[in-house]
C-alpha cells in the first residue's frame, strides 16, 4: 500500500514537470496542465534565486513541508501559498492539562495533514464509530499545506498557572491610532494559520483542528483568504486587492529574519527560536477605491501600479528615494506616502515580515462588495509593529480607503522535534 | 434514531465470553512500567507485579507506524497496559478488543506525552490489541486460564441493566405526557388563554426528553412517506417543515394560536383534541420497547443534534420563546440515557466517562443560570435578544459535549 501511494506521487510529480517543461519551463497557463498540474501562477519550492525575477512558478500538489524540526514552525518562512485560512480560538477550560494535551493531540495530527494524510479513519470499520477525520481532503495530497500554531496572551495570565514561563515581550497590543476594531474579529488565546495550494485541503486543516480541540477550546473568529498577497522567497511580488504589488521589500535574508523574526532574547528556553504573530483583519473600502483616479492611487501607495516601482525609480527593485523631488519641487514619494511611512529607512531601519492575504467575505449590508486583507506579520517583538502601526496608522494616505477591523497578537513557538510536541517546553 | 416500528432488537446481554469486571486508570507520565520492550510477536507470557500482569504498548512512527507489545500473552486476571506514543502521529488511540466488542480503550494518545495505563480483568481467551492508523493494525493477544470470579458484574450485564433501567425512565416519561398533554386539552377546553400557555409550557419538557427514541413512529396502515400516519409530524412538526398535504397539527399549531393569534378557537380545540389522543398511541405504540447500549448512546447524541438546530437558532418555539425549556429537557433526556450506560462504560474508557459526564455538568450548570421559577416550565423567555447574546456560549457548550458523547455507541456496542 505505500509502495503504490509511493508510485502514484512519483507519477503525480512527473506530470507536473512535463507539463512546465512543455511550456518551455515558463509559466504554465491557466489551461496547460491537466490533474495535479493545473496552474496559474504560484510557488515552488524556494531555489534561492532573487526576489521578483519573474521565474517559473508551478503549483505542484505534491509539495510537502517538515512539521517537525530543529528551527521555527513552516508557514512563516515557508514561500506564502495561494491560499489560507486563518482561525482563532478561545480557551474554554482552565486547566493546562487540557491544553497540553490539545497542543500535543494538534502536533500529531498537523503532522499527518502537512503529509497529504488523514488525522484518522474516514469510514470506521464499525457501524456505530464515528470518523475521526472527515474526509474532504482525501486524496488531494500535501498540496504545500502548513499550519501554524500560536498562543495568545491568556494562556500566560493567572489561569493556566504558566505564567513564569512567558515569552519575553509576550502582552497584548496597545491601542493604535485608526484602530476601528471589531471585538467579534479581535483577539484569541490559540491561533491557527493553514496555508496551501489547494484551499479545500487548507479548511479541511482547519476544520479537524477545530474539531479535535472542542471542550478545550472554542472558535473565536476566522478569516478565509483567497489569493497571497505578499512575496517570499523566489516568489514574484503577488498584489493586494488594491491592484498594487504588496511586499516587495519585504524581509527574505537569513541575516534579516534572525535580525527581525527569531526571538533570540534572555526569556524562557522554549521560546528561543519562536516568533510573534500579528494579525490584522484590514477591511478595504475598495469600490471608493475603484473610483478614484489613478494618479492618486499612486501618490496613496508610493509605486505606480502595473511595474511597481516607487514613483522615484522606473523598476519594481529600484530603491526607493524619499528625497527625489519633482520638477516642481514637491516630492516625487509624498511623505505621508503609504510606502514612505512603513520604509525601513523612514522606521530606524525597523522590518517585519509580512505574510498575508487577500480575502473577501461577500458583499455587506448596503451591497458593497466586502473585502481585504488578512495582514498577517511576524516579528521578535511586537513594539517593531506597533512602532510601524503608529505611523501608518495616524497619517497615512491610505487611511482613506481602509480601516483595522480585527486584531490580534500570538506568540508562534519553535517547531518540536519529531516525537515531541509544540510548546512542549511551557508544561516541563 | 428511527426505529421504524414498535420491535426494538432484544439486548443481547447473553454469551459474553469476556467478563471484564474491573478497570482502572490512571495517567502515569513518563512511568514505563513492566520490563523493557520484547519485540512485537514475543509469546511470552507478561510478567506480573502489583498484583498484575505487565504489557507495555509502544507507539512508533517513522516510514511506518507500529504499535509494538512488550509480551502477546498474560494470565488472567488484572492486566496492565501502559500505553506509550513515543512517535507516531498516525495512530492516536489502541482498543482491547474481543471479536467486535471493545474491552478496553486509551484515546488521545499524541507524541511526546509519555505513558498512560490502562487495567482490565481479563478471562482466559483470545483478544486483539487494535492501533487504529498501525502499519499492522490488528494483534492477538492470548489470555490463559480463569480469572477469579469477581464481586461486579460482567461490562455486558451492567449495560443491560443500565438499557432496563432506561426503558422504565421512557415509559414514565411517555405517561407523564399523556396527563400533561391532557392538562393543556383542559384548559384548551375551558378558553382561558393564559391557562392554556402555562399548561402549553408544562407539556412540552416530556416529549422533547425522548424524542430520539420515539419518533419513528407510524400510525398502523401508513406508508412511511405519508405524513398523515407519521406521529412525529402529528405531535411535534415546526412552520419550516409544514407538509402541504397534511397541513399543520401538534403542540406548535396550538403554540401559534395561543401566542401569534392570542385566542383559542374551535380550531385550536380541535388541535388540542388532537393532539391528546395522538400523544396516547404514541404511548401505547411505545410499550414494551426494549433497547440495546448503542441505542442509548445514539439516542443522547440525537438529542444533543436536535438541541443545535432547533433550540439554539429560537426555532422549535418560534412564537412562545420557550426554547430553553425544550434544550433543558433535551439535555435531561440525553443525560439519563448517558447516566444509564454509566456503569458499564466506566469500565470500558473511564477517562471519556469522567469527560462527557463534566460536561454534561457544565451545560445544566451553564441552564441553571437561567431558570426563572415564576414562568411557566421554569425559564426565562428565548428572545432574539438572549439569542443574540447568548447562542455562541450555549452552542459552544453542547459542541464540547456532542464530540466525546458521538463516540460511545460503538463503545457500548453489544452486536454479536
Amino acid at each position: 500500500m505505500a509502495e503504490e501511494e509511493r508510485h502514484d506521487r512519483l507519477s503525480r510529480r512527473g506530470l507536473i514537470i512535463g507539463s512546465a517543461a512543455a511550456a518551455g519551463g515558463l509559466v504554465v497557463g491557466a489551461a496547460g496542465g491537466a490533474g495535479a498540474a493545473v496552474s496559474i501562477h504560484a510557488a515552488r519550492e524556494s531555489t534561492g534565486g532573487a526576489g521578483g525575477d519573474g521565474d517559473e512558478e508551478v503549483v505542484d500538489l505534491t509539495t510537502q513541508h517538515a512539521f517537525y524540526g530543529s528551527a521555527e514552525q513552516a508557514g512563516i518562512r515557508t514561500p506564502p501559498q495561494r491560499y489560507c485560512v486563518y482561525m482563532t480560538f478561545d480557551l474554554s477550560s482552565t486547566l493546562a492539562g487540557d491544553l497540553q494535551v490539545l497542543l500535543a493531540r494538534w502536533s500529531g495530527a498537523i503532522a499527518q495533514l502537512m503529509k497529504g494524510k488523514s488525522i484518522g479513519q474516514v469510514e470506521p470499520a464499525r457501524a456505530d464509530g464515528v470518523a475521526l477525520d472527515t474526509g474532504e481532503a482525501l486524496d488531494l495530497g500535501p498540496a504545500g499545506l502548513t499550519v501554524t500554531v500560536g498562543l495568545g496572551p491568556k494562556v500566560f495570565g493567572d489561569e493556566f498557572g504558566l505564567a513564569e514561563r512567558k515569552p519575553a515581550l509576550m502582552r497584548e497590543l496597545k491601542a493604535l491610532p485608526s484602530d476601528a476594531l471589531d471585538p467579534a474579529l479581535t483577539g484569541g488565546d490559540l491561533s491557527l494559520q493553514a496555508c496551501a495550494e489547494d484551499p479545500q485541503v487548507a479548511y479541511h486543516a482547519i476544520r479537524d483542528l477545530a474539531r479535535m480541540a472542542k471542550g478545550t477550546a472554542a472558535t473565536r473568529w476566522t478569516v478565509m483568504g483567497f489569493g497571497r498577497a505578499s512575496a517570499g522567497k523566489g516568489q514574484t511580488t503577488p498584489r493586494n486587492l488594491m491592484g498594487y504589488k504588496d511586499g516587495t521589500r519585504n524581509i527574505r535574508d537569513d541575516d534579516e529574519y534572525r535580525k527581525f523574526v527569531w526571538v533570540d532574547d534572555d526569556g524562557p528556553a522554549w521560546t528561543q527560536g519562536g516568533t510573534y504573530q500579528v494579525v490584522r483583519k484590514i477591511q478595504m473600502n475598495i469600490e471608493n477605491w475603484d473610483a478614484d483616479r489613478v494618479s492618486d492611487q499612486n501618490r496613496v501607495i508610493g509605486r505606480d501600479k502595473s511595474e511597481g516601482a516607487p514613483l522615484s525609480g522606473t523598476k519594481e527593485f529600484d530603491t526607493p528615494d524619499f528625497t527625489a523631488t519633482a520638477s516642481d519641487g514637491s516630492p516625487k514619494i509624498a511623505p505621508t506616502a503609504h510606502i514612505a511611512l512603513a520604509a525601513h529607512e523612514n522606521n530606524g531601519g525597523l522590518k517585519i515580515l509580512r505574510r498575508s492575504y487577500n480575502y473577501t467575505d461577500g458583499l455587506n449590508q448596503y451591497g458593497l462588495l466586502d473585502a481585504g486583507l488578512l495582514f498577517l506579520s511576524y516579528q521578535n517583538d511586537p513594539a517593531h509593529f506597533e512602532t510601524l502601526q503608529a505611523r501608518l496608522g495616524a497619517s497615512d494616505l491610505l487611511n482613506e480607503y481602509i480601516s483595522h477591523i480585527g486584531s490580534a497578537i500570538f506568540f508562534v513557538p519553535p517547531a518540536p522535534r519529531e516525537g515531541h510536541y509544540l510548546a512542549e517546553g511551557l508544561f516541563a | 434514531m428511527q426505529p421504524t416500528s414498535a420491535t426494538r432488537r432484544a439486548v443481547a446481554a447473553a454469551g459474553l465470553a469476556a467478563a471484564v469486571a474491573l478497570s482502572l486508570v490512571a495517567c502515569a507520565s513518563g512511568d514505563q512500567g513492566g520490563s523493557s520492550s520484547a519485540p512485537s510477536g514475543s509469546s511470552t507470557a507478561a510478567p506480573v507485579s502489583d498484583g498484575a500482569s505487565q504489557v507495555k504498548i509502544t507507539m512508533t512512527g517513522g516510514d511506518a507506524d507500529r504499535c509494538e507489545l512488550s509480551s502477546t500473552s498474560a494470565k488472567a486476571g488484572p492486566v496492565t497496559f501502559t500505553v506509550e506514543n513515543v512517535s507516531s502521529t498516525a495512530i492516536t488511540e489502541v482498543e482491547l478488543l474481543q471479536g467486535q466488542r471493545i474491552v478496553g480503550e486509551k484515546e488521545n494518545l499524541a507524541p511526546g506525552l509519555g505513558a498512560a495505563k490502562l487495567t482490565l480483568t481479563l478471562t482466559g481467551g483470545t483478544y486483539q490489541v487494535y492501533c487504529p492508523g498501525a502499519k499492522t493494525e490488528t494483534q492477538d493477544f492470548t489470555v490463559t486460564g480463569k480469572a477469579a470470579t469477581q464481586a461486579a458484574g460482567s461490562v455486558q450485564t451492567v449495560l443491560a441493566e443500565g438499557t432496563k433501567g432506561y426503558g422504565t425512565y421512557v415509559a414514565g416519561v411517555l405517561a407523564d405526557m399523556v396527563t400533561a398533554v391532557g392538562n393543556l386539552k383542559s384548559a384548551v377546553d375551558s378558553g382561558d388563554v393564559a391557562d392554556a400557555k402555562a399548561k402549553y409550557a408544562l407539556a412540552r419538557p416530556f416529549y422533547e426528553k425522548v424524542e430520539s427514541d420515539v419518533d419513528g413512529f407510524l400510525l398502523p396502515g401508513y406508508k412511511a412517506t405519508d405524513n398523515k400516519g407519521n406521529l412525529d409530524y402529528l405531535i411535534d412538526m415546526r412552520a419550516s417543515n409544514l407538509d402541504p398535504a397534511v397541513g399543520w397539527h401538534g403542540f406548535h399549531a396550538i403554540e401559534r394560536d395561543l401566542w401569534q393569534g392570542g385566542k383559542i378557537t374551535s380550531s385550536t380545540k380541535q388541535l388540542a383534541a388532537e393532539l391528546d389522543t395522538n400523544v396516547q398511541k404514541l404511548a401505547q405504540l411505545a410499550k414494551g420497547l426494549s433497547y440495546r447500549p448503542e441505542d442509548l448512546a445514539n439516542g443522547a447524541a440525537g438529542l444533543l443534534e436536535e438541541v443545535q438546530s432547533g433550540k439554539i437558532s429560537g426555532e422549535e418555539e418560534a412564537y412562545s420563546h420557550t426554547d430553553l425549556i425544550d434544550f433543558a429537557a433535551n439535555v435531561e433526556g440525553a443525560q439519563q440515557a448517558f447516566a444509564y450506560l454509566e456503569p458499564g462504560l466506566k469500565k470500558i474508557d473511564p477517562d471519556l466517562t469522567k469527560q462527557i459526564s463534566a460536561r454534561f455538568t457544565d451545560i445544566t450548570t451553564l441552564l441553571d443560570g437561567y431558570r426563572d421559577p415564576d414562568i411557566p416550565g421554569g425559564y426565562v423567555y428565548y428572545t432574539p435578544a438572549l439569542k443574540k447574546t447568548d447562542a455562541s456560549k450555549l452552542s459552544h457548550a453542547v459542541q464540547a459535549l456532542q464530540e466525546p458523547l458521538s463516540t460511545i455507541a460503538e463503545k457500548v456496542a453489544t452486536a454479536a
